[in-house]
This record gives C-alpha cells, sequence and structure tokens, in this order.
C-alpha cells in the first residue's frame, strides 16, 4: 500500500493545512490527569489543566490539535475533509508529529498533543498510525505530557485498548444527537459504531481503576476519561434532545466532558441550513450553561426543559429560568440552608457557596460579607435572605424578577456574555452590553 | 494608647520578622500595626520601628505558622506576602493575629467576615492567579550555546505584579527536570534557576542589572514561525472575537508571548 504524501510539502505547510483541518474539533481540555515527570523525559500533567493560549476566537490553545491526515474515504456533509472536497491534502509522518510535540512543549506553547485523523483507506490502518506515533512519542522521546487521541469507529478493539494505555484522554464524536440525524448528515457514520468504542473505553476505565485498587503501579488506562462532541443547529433537533442525549452519555457512559459545537457551514452544503447571522453561538453558549448545571449543581434535565417547553429562555440564563419558575423554594436563608439548595441560588456559585458553608461557622453572615465572598448581588438579592432580611424590599414575582435581570441587561449591567449575541432582540440588548464584558468568569479548560 | 508601626523590609522574611516583633513586644495587638517599604505620611502621636529582616525569627515564625495553621493556609498567607500591594504586611499581620491570638486557626482563611483576612485571601488569590497564568503564558527560547555552557538552556522573561517566580518554579522544575532553564522577573530583577537534573533556586540580580539581549539557538526562530502559524490556523473566522480573547489572555501577558509578538 503505498502512501500519498506529497513529498515536498514542507513541516511549515503540513502544520497549517492539518492544524486547520483539526480546528473543528471543541475538546481541547488537559485536565483530569495528574502526574509527575519521573525525572526520565520531560512533561507531567496538571489535575486542573493549563491553557497555554487563546486564538482569535477566543478559545483556548492547550494541546498541538492536528490531524494525522486529511485524506478521508468518507463523505460526511458537514464536514470540510469529506472525500468529495477539493481542498489541499497533506499528512504527517510519525517522526514529525513526535518533532512538533517536544519542542513545542518545551517551549510551553502547549500542554500536549491532541491527535485526530482522516480515515486514510481504513480505520484500522489510520488507527495503527496513531498508534504508532504516541507509542514513539512515550517510549523513544519519553514524553509524559497529555495526550488526546481520538478513538476511530470501526477500527479494532485490540487498537483501541492499546492506544488507551498511551493516551490521558480518548474520545469519539457522536457528531449528531440522534441516529437519524446522523444517518441523514454522515451516510458512512452508524451510532451503532460510535457508541461501541465507547462503551469499550468506559469498561477498560472502569476495569483499570479496580486493577489500580489492587496494583498501584498498573499502568493507567485513560487516566482523563472519555468526551465526545455533539455539532448544534445543523438539524432541527430540540434542545432538550440535545441535552437528554448528554445526560444520558454522563450517566450511563461516565464520559468526562459533552462538547457541543455550533454548526458553521463550511462546505455550504445545500441540504444544511446557511445560517446568515453566522453559527448559534448564543444556543452553544446555553447548553454549555446547562451542562455545567448537570455535572456540578445537581440539576436533571427534567427540570430545566420539558417535552411542552424543549428550548432554552434565550433572554435569561438556564438557572435563573428554572429559579424564576420555582419561586416556592426562595427566599433562601444564607445562614441556614445546605450547600445543595444554596448552589440554587442565581448569583451562587461552587465556589461561594462552599466559602458560605465554611465561613458561617464563625457567625452569621451579612450582605456585605457575601459580597466578599464573591455571590453576584445584583442577580442573586431576589432570592435570598440574610437574618430573615432581603437586601431591599423586592417582590417575589416571576415577571418582576424577569423584568429586573433583563433590564439589568439593558444596562449593561447584566449577564455578561462571551460573543456578540445573534438573536434579533437579544442585539439591541447586547450594544448596551459591551461596557460590562471584562470579568467575565473565566471558565476554566474548555 | 500610642500607635506603634512597625516598618519591614518588602520581602516575606520582612513581615515575618515584623510579626515576630509584633508579639514580642506584648503590648496586645490593637495599637500596633505592620507597614511594609517605607512610611509614607507621618502620623502624629506614633511611633516607628525600623525592623530588620532576620532569618531566625522568620524560621520561628514561618515553624508556628505551619505547625499551628497547616499547610494550605501557610501557603495563603505566603501568597499574601508576596503580594505587589503595600497593604499587604497589615493584613498578614492581623490574619495572623485571627488564628493564633482569635483561635480560628488552621480555618483562618474561611473567616472572611474578618476584613484583614479577606483582604488578605484576595492578596493570596491574586498571587495564586498570576503565578497560574504565568505557568500558563511564559514562554521560553531556546539560548546558543557558549564556549563555557554547550548544553541547551531555556530563557524566559517575565513582568508579573506579583513575586510568583518562586510559585512557579516548582511546577518547571518538575515537568522539565531534564532541561536547563532560567525565568527572569523584569520588574524585581530575579532569576529562577533550575540546572539539569538538579535543584532549582533563586539568584537577585541587583538593581543596576540590565539584560543584555539574548543570542538565540539556530532553530529558535523556526519553531516559533511553527507556532505563529498554529496559532493563526486554529482560530474559526466565523466565530472572531478579540474581545473575548483579550479577556482570557490580557495584553500584559501578550507582550512577553512569541505568538503575538508580530502584532507590531
Amino acid at each position: 500500500m503505498d502512501i500519498r504524501i506529497a513529498p515536498q510539502m514542507s513541516i511549515m505547510d503540513k502544520l497549517k493545512i492539518l492544524g486547520d483541518a483539526a480546528k473543528y474539533d471543541v475538546s481541547c481540555s488537559s485536565s483530569g490527569s495528574s502526574r509527575k515527570n519521573d525525572g526520565q523525559g520531560i512533561g507531567n500533567t496538571v489535575a486542573a489543566g493549563l491553557c497555554h493560549s487563546f486564538a482569535a476566537d477566543g478559545r483556548c490553545i492547550s494541546l498541538l490539535k492536528i490531524l494525522f491526515t486529511n485524506e478521508c474515504i468518507y463523505d460526511c456533509r458537514y464536514c470540510v475533509n469529506r472525500s468529495s472536497n477539493d481542498v489541499p491534502r497533506a499528512s504527517f509522518t510519525p517522526d514529525e508529529v513526535c518533532e512538533l510535540t517536544m519542542e513545542f512543549y518545551r517551549r510551553n506553547y502547549i500542554e500536549g498533543l491532541f491527535l485526530s485523523s482522516g480515515i486514510l483507506y481504513s480505520p484500522n490502518y489510520t488507527m495503527e498510525l496513531i498508534c504508532e506515533t504516541v507509542h514513539r512519542l512515550r517510549t523513544l522521546h519519553r514524553f509524559q505530557g497529555y495526550i488526546h487521541v481520538k478513538a476511530i469507529p470501526g477500527a479494532d478493539p485490540l487498537l483501541i485498548q492499546k492506544l488507551g494505555y498511551l493516551a490521558d484522554r480518548m474520545s469519539v464524536n457522536l457528531e449528531m444527537a440522534t441516529a437519524e440525524g446522523l444517518r441523514a448528515i454522515a451516510p458512512n457514520k452508524h451510532r451503532k459504531n460510535i457508541l461501541k468504542p465507547m462503551r469499550q473505553i468506559q469498561n477498560g476505565i472502569t476495569e483499570n481503576k479496580n486493577e489500580l485498587t489492587l496494583y498501584k503501579h498498573a499502568p493507567h488506562f485513560c487516566e482523563a476519561g472519555q468526551s465526545t462532541q455533539m455539532v448544534i443547529g445543523a438539524l432541527p433537533e430540540s434542545d432538550y434532545q440535545i441535552m437528554s442525549v448528554a445526560e444520558n452519555l454522563y450517566d450511563k457512559f461516565s464520559l468526562k466532558r459533552v462538547y457541543y459545537s455550533a454548526f458553521v457551514n463550511v462546505n455550504e452544503d445545500r441540504d444544511l441550513p446557511a445560517l446568515a447571522g453566522g453559527p448559534p453561538l448564543l444556543r452553544e453558549h446555553r447548553l454549555y450553561q446547562a451542562d455545567w448545571l448537570l455535572r456540578f449543581y445537581d440539576f436533571k434535565v427534567n427540570e430545566l426543559l420539558t417535552e411542552d417547553r424543549p428550548n432554552f429562555n434565550t433572554a435569561i440564563d438556564p438557572k435563573a429560568d428554572w429559579a424564576v419558575r420555582h419561586l416556592e423554594c426562595f427566599p433562601v436563608e444564607i445562614n441556614r440552608a445546605d450547600y445543595h439548595l444554596l448552589l440554587r441560588i442565581p448569583g451562587v456559585g461552587v465556589k461561594s457557596a462552599r466559602r458560605i458553608v465554611a465561613a458561617r461557622r464563625f457567625g452569621s453572615l451579612t450582605f456585605e460579607d457575601l459580597k466578599k465572598i464573591g455571590v453576584v448581588l445584583k442577580r442573586a438579592l431576589y432570592f435570598i435572605t440574610c437574618n430573615g432580611r432581603m437586601m431591599y424590599p423586592t417582590k417575589l414575582e416571576e415577571q418582576y424578577i424577569v423584568r429586573n435581570l433583563t433590564y439589568q441587561n439593558q444596562m449593561g449591567r447584566g449577564e455578561r456574555l462571551p460573543f456578540m449575541t445573534d438573536g434579533t432582540t437579544y442585539r439591541q440588548m447586547s450594544l448596551f452590553d459591551m461596557a460590562g464584558f471584562d470579568d467575565m468568569q473565566r471558565v476554566a479548560s474548555i | 494608647m500610642e500607635e506603634k508601626y512597625l516598618i519591614c523590609e518588602d520581602s516575606l522574611e520582612g513581615i515575618f520578622t515584623g510579626i515576630y516583633d509584633a508579639y514580642a513586644l506584648r503590648e496586645g495587638h490593637e495599637h500596633v500595626h505592620i507597614q511594609v517599604g517605607e512610611e509614607e505620611n507621618l502620623r502624629l502621636f506614633a511611633t516607628y520601628l525600623h525592623i530588620l529582616p532576620d532569618p531566625v525569627k522568620t524560621d520561628k515564625v514561618a515553624n508556628t505558622l505551619r505547625t499551628r495553621l497547616g499547610e494550605h493556609a501557610y501557603h495563603s498567607i505566603c501568597r499574601a506576602a508576596a503580594s505587589c500591594y503595600p497593604d499587604k504586611g497589615e493584613a498578614v499581620y492581623r490574619t495572623v493575629v485571627d488564628a493564633l491570638t482569635a483561635g480560628s486557626g488552621s480555618r483562618v482563611m474561611e473567616n472572611l467576615r474578618n476584613p484583614h483576612v479577606a483582604r488578605c485571601f484576595e492578596l493570596a488569590r491574586f498571587t495564586a492567579n498570576e503565578a497560574h497564568f504565568e505557568t500558563e503564558f511564559l514562554r521560553f527560547q531556546e539560548l546558543a550555546g557558549t564556549e563555557t555552557m554547550k548544553d541547551s538552556v531555556l530563557f524566559s522573561r517575565i513582568g508579573p505584579k506579583n513575586n510568583v517566580i518562586p510559585f512557579i518554579m516548582p511546577h518547571f522544575a518538575d515537568r522539565l527536570s531534564v532541561e536547563n532553564f532560567m525565568v527572569y522577573d523584569e520588574n524585581r530583577k530575579l532569576f529562577g534557576v533550575h540546572p539539569a537534573r538538579g535543584e532549582w533556586y533563586l539568584v537577585t540580580a541587583g538593581e543596576t542589572f540590565v539584560l543584555q539581549n539574548p543570542v538565540w539557538s539556530e532553530k529558535e526562530e523556526a519553531y516559533q514561525e511553527l507556532f505563529r502559524a498554529f496559532h493563526q490556523t486554529i482560530g474559526i473566522k466565523s466565530r472572531e472575537n478579540k474581545k473575548l480573547q483579550r479577556q482570557m489572555c490580557a495584553y500584559r501577558y501578550q507582550d512577553y508571548m512569541v505568538e503575538f509578538a508580530q502584532k507590531g
């Protein structure tokens, strides 16, 4: 089998083509794995992950995110590398990938390698190339930094097993929330084939955990877990469908992360929507907010959305939306409420809830203290009391609170969105919103 | 009673010695204050005592804090002491008093109702955040070999607001254990130096030190070019958002990063 590598292509040209081809993969986290250096080579991993740079679109760059090759035998409609597209094609050699990774890493440009690939000849053939590269990096170069690789659906389970012992994180992209959607948009991919390696990796991780409790020095299998990604807005799926799928993946496949990727019509495919206002960023943002509520705030999808209300409110965030529809739970007394109830208050996050629980051991808290603790009072004040008093008299009434929360938006003091919004009613608000962008909380390791 | 101001050197040693002497006065803590650096506005009816840093007293205070407050709170206090704000002396001192004398002990950093503890917490958080950003954003460049030093040496120049080098060196010493590298803080003229497979240490360069333009190794420019190209291509055009980029990675860090060097 001969490999069609353009012989004259420089490593710079390859990096440009294959970096460009990899940019629609969202996952760039380097978290979840914590490993000390063994003194034999370079690298370690940090549990919280590190973002080494930020691209012009404001997304973090923590890994050298490249495709091994952008040659592909598949013809998925949404993908820029589909076989029917006439784009320049390139492939790295394993040594080139190793060199780039090592030299970037020691200069502190990156936290590790993210290696994905188009399907060259067959899933097995591609998977072997990836395996070879990662193996060389780990053994020949003794690289101990973070490695994230794609498991390619349809590849031999043995190869996936082998790769799992070399990589920190593996991922299989679900692509579309529903099986029908996937069939329509990616004729060569099947839901079943995607879920199979996902299940295999999950089982591998569970077995490895048991092994590690018995033998401390057993090799780690995907220490940082696995993740997946769904394209948002290419097909008419509701937020409810998408979030239910995500919840299932967290519960039944023990995924670490589900990523949502606002659809960009790169191929201008006539069967896919042409999005005049740009990619659906606001929708993506709401899905991520809800995703956080599932993972860190003990929310269930059924609490946020229902069959009759299948989409998120564009005007207020999912947590505030839940709160104004459940005013019977409020106001919450800050000095008495338990941790889980504190977490449900808009304007109180995981950190402030923990600090509140710790600080009130020393005496009762006032609104002044809450401010120092980091509670966003302009959002929380409608929902809390300190020692039985509200901050100032407000009505506990849905319309009133919503009006105030969105009025703050108009005055540039409300919810801070990380981008210009695309909804029409929202655009007017976002003009005012510009002033207060600056201290939007840094979302660690997206 | 008369207010007493202890003027300490702007360093961890200075502040800890000040705390030792404040306790040694045995006059309670209500009217004793610690000030870092120079006395600014002299007050009437106050005495000023100049405290010279003393390694023995520093060790005693450090050991007491370590054992009584635990590593976690101790590190928070060290981070606050590395802050760039002049009120850090008072904040750290009052926090120690809250822990040892008022009895909040190892939970002291949770007592955010106390305004001094809250300030100390805030200062420590700022230093910790900046140290975190520097571990992410500092860039090493490879120096050209010389007659005496043929092995490769990585060099990085940073300009942090707080004194973060002591907090970032352990991270890099572990990560790049087999490399020779140096981090230079140009605001404090302070070097963190790590010889390959050795222990790291600090070197103060002195007030008059001026950094000569370093000579980079042959391949250095090529890798910078490659990373700049990667940085360019990885962004998605239809999602461009410079504001978000700046928010996540402030200009004051970008000034030191190779991928933003071409900005002009």
